[in-house]
């Protein structure tokens, strides 16, 4: 299921720590990004690589924001709406980009390349409105930066 | 300007080892190998160091808590979990001095007797954790940190985790369960951290910015630390300023250095040439100033006690005359709604009611009671939860119907009371963490509750 750099990488985390549940959260992110969700399969993969059980497994993944139940898109740009950015116009930026991307909040673009999120303060307000597609942050922006950057 | 933390972040060079070192990294944890654990707390303690996370709290004093039995183990979290709204000094910091970071880790670790620390950042920081992490390889394969460090005998582990996107994970109950492997649930306290914290061990959490200082201390002296500032907030503070501002971004200030001075000079002023109509100093947890309250004051923390407010995490909110407060007011009072873990249920069910109310008021569908109602829901979440953001919540919604009440009301029925036949949504306040769709089967009843009968 994983490639073997993450199974390494998780591996490693358990390696290190005193036990395997401290390596859970290493685990969710590391499927995360890789698999770009954490379904059903990918519970049953984690618990038997963890041998924790699946109950444990989802429910904490179902705790944290950056771990999808359903697949995202290829990238995920990710619009801040942190009350910085919103003293910046951010509310405009995302009604822009729905219509530019022809996507709602939550929602992926008919070619799979990007789910469309909004999120609390990024920690990046001196860019608001900011953003970050996958781990880049990036801001100020406009339509038409993000229209730059969803085509590359 | 004071410049202790941020001497050396303009050169982009600092990141590698070779450079921090001719800039003096480093030496302040040398300097603390060369002394007992215990001589290094009282040289913090004498600093007046305090806690840079939120609280305030001195730091020697925290560290002074630890008395762990022979062999016992001792964990050292360092936060940089920073999801205050507002707060983006500790991005900043790591970004551009990682080993300053990482030279406070280690000195806190040594003092407190720890042999693992673990940095914990929000899943967020995952590009800056990568710079970290680089530093912290270049500083084990110099035998820094690590086993031995600097030939000492003392064996430090540091580790760094991310997390996955939960600002609860910042409050330090909560990182310790994210840390563990569990949703972070806050827990109840006490048992303190100090007693039972990660592992059931003794665990001290300090946030990033409060190491980086202390870092400086154990290189420069607890007299050169406490000669800045005022008298309770010894040293200076980074400020990250944003919002209606020209130039936002991240300042260090000396301690009681005029906050009006810092906006209209660090920050560029309103932006615009607007007028300024209200600053929330320390993140959206910490209530907020008229621009008239934040005339006469200094950035330190009695100044802003004396206001009625807070430091906290120095996350300055600037607010310009154009702003609509109802609206800021709902971003804000949503975020704790989304943000609250569910665990107890005044903070459950009362953030989602104050975001829900604020929500209905702007949508014209207000009831004539509706602030009273705003507050008095603030009144029940205050002092009955488990952790601080409970309490947190409640301080814009206060401060902000309060200081700006005449805009509130003016979302008010106009209609006499007795006429006004004000329609359910059938639906109840928006849920949060514990409770978005794909959540569902957490969910008590309660969340739902009667959006008429109960109010
Ligand atoms: C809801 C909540 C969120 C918090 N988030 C952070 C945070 O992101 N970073 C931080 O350093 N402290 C945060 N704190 C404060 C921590 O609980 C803790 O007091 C702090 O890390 C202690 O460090 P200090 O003594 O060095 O300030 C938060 C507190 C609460 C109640
Ligand atoms: S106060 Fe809120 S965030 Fe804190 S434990 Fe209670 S429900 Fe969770
Ligand atoms: S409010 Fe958007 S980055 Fe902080």
């Amino acid at each position: 299921m994983l490639s073997k750099e993450a199974l390494r990488e998780i591996e490693a985390a358990r390696a290190e720590e005193e036990s395997a549940r401290h390596a859970l959260l290493t685990a969710l992110r590391t499927v995360q990004r890789e698999r770009r969700q954490v379904g059903p399969e990918e519970i049953a993969y984690i618990a038997d690589l963890l041998g924790l059980s699946p109950a444990v497994v989802q429910g904490v993944a179902r705790f944290y924001d950056q771990i999808t139940e359903t697949p995202t898109g290829q990238h995920v740009l990710s619009l801040c709406r942190g009350i910085s950015c919103y003293l910046c116009g951010a509310d405009d930026v995302a009604a822009e980009v729905r219509q530019l991307l022809g996507v709602e909040t939550g929602g992926t673009t008919a070619d799979g390349q990007f789910t469309l999120r909004l999120v609390e303060c990024v920690g990046a307000c001196d860019r608001a409105p900011a953003a970050m597609v996958d781990d880049r942050f990036v801001g100020p922006v406009q339509a038409d930066t993000i229209h730059a950057l969803t085509k590359l | 300007m004071a410049q202790l933390l941020t001497r050396n972040v303009l050169d982009p060079a600092q990141r590698e080892l070779q450079t921090a070192l001719r800039s003096g990294a480093y030496l302040g944890f040398k300097q603390a190998l060369s002394l007992p654990a215990h001589e290094v707390v009282a040289e913090i303690e004498a600093s007046g160091l305090r806690g840079r996370g939120g609280a305030g709290f001195p730091t020697g004093r925290k560290w002074s808590f630890i008395h762990a039995a022979l062999d016992q183990p001792v964990y050292l979290l360092c936060n940089a979990d920073e999801s205050e709204p507002g707060t983006f000094k500790d991005h900043y910091l790591i970004e551009r001095d990682p080993h300053l970071v990482l030279e406070g880790v280690a000195i806190a670790a040594y003092a407190i007797g720890a042999h693992q620390a673990y940095i914990y950042m929000r899943g967020e920081y995952a590009s800056i954790a990568e710079t970290l992490a680089r530093a912290l390889g270049e500083a084990l394969d110099a035998q820094i940190v690590g086993p031995n460090c600097m030939n000492s005998g003392y064996d430090l582990r540091i580790t760094i985790q991310l997390g996955a996107g939960a600002y609860i994970c910042g409050e330090e109950t909560g990182l310790i369960q994210s840390l563990e492997g569990r949703r972070a649930y806050p827990r109840v306290r006490p048992p303190f951290p100090a007693v039972h914290g990660f592992l059931q061990e003794p665990t001290v959490v300090n946030n990033v910015e409060t190491l980086a200082c202390a870092a400086r201390i154990m290189a420069e002296g607890a007299e050169a630390f406490k000669d800045l500032g005022t008298k309770q907030s010894a040293g200076t503070k980074l400020i990250s300023v944003s919002g209606a501002v020209e130039r936002p971004g991240v300042y260090e200030v000396e301690m009681g250095h005029p906050l009006m001075e810092f906006l209209a000079h660090e920050a560029g002023g309103v932006r615009r040439g607007r007028g300024l109509k209200g600053v929330i100093p320390g993140g959206t947890s910490v209530p907020i100033l008229t621009a008239e309250e934040a005339a006469p004051l200094t950035i330190d923390y009695e100044s802003m006690q004396s206001a009625g407010t807070m430091l906290g995490s120095g996350g300055m909110i600037v607010f310009d005359e154009d702003t609509r407060m109802p609206h800021a007011l709902l971003r804000i009072a949503e975020f704790y709604a989304h943000e609250s873990c569910g665990e107890c249920t005044p903070c459950r069910e009362g953030t989602g009611w104050m975001a829900w109310v604020l929500r209905r008021l702007l949508a014209g569908e207000g009831r004539p009671d509706d602030l009273e109602l705003l507050l008095r829901v603030g009144d029940n979440i205050e002092g009955r939860t488990i952790c601080g953001l409970g309490d947190a919540s409640v301080q814009p919604v206060r401060s902000f119907i309060q200081k700006f009440r005449p805009e509130f009301e003016a979302l008010l029925p106009k209609e006499e009371q007795g006429t006004l036949a004000w329609q359910s949504h059938g639906h109840g306040p928006r849920s949060g963490r514990f409770g978005s769709p794909a959540k569902e089967a957490m969910r008590s009843q309660a969340v739902d509750g009667p959006p008429t009968a109960a109010l």
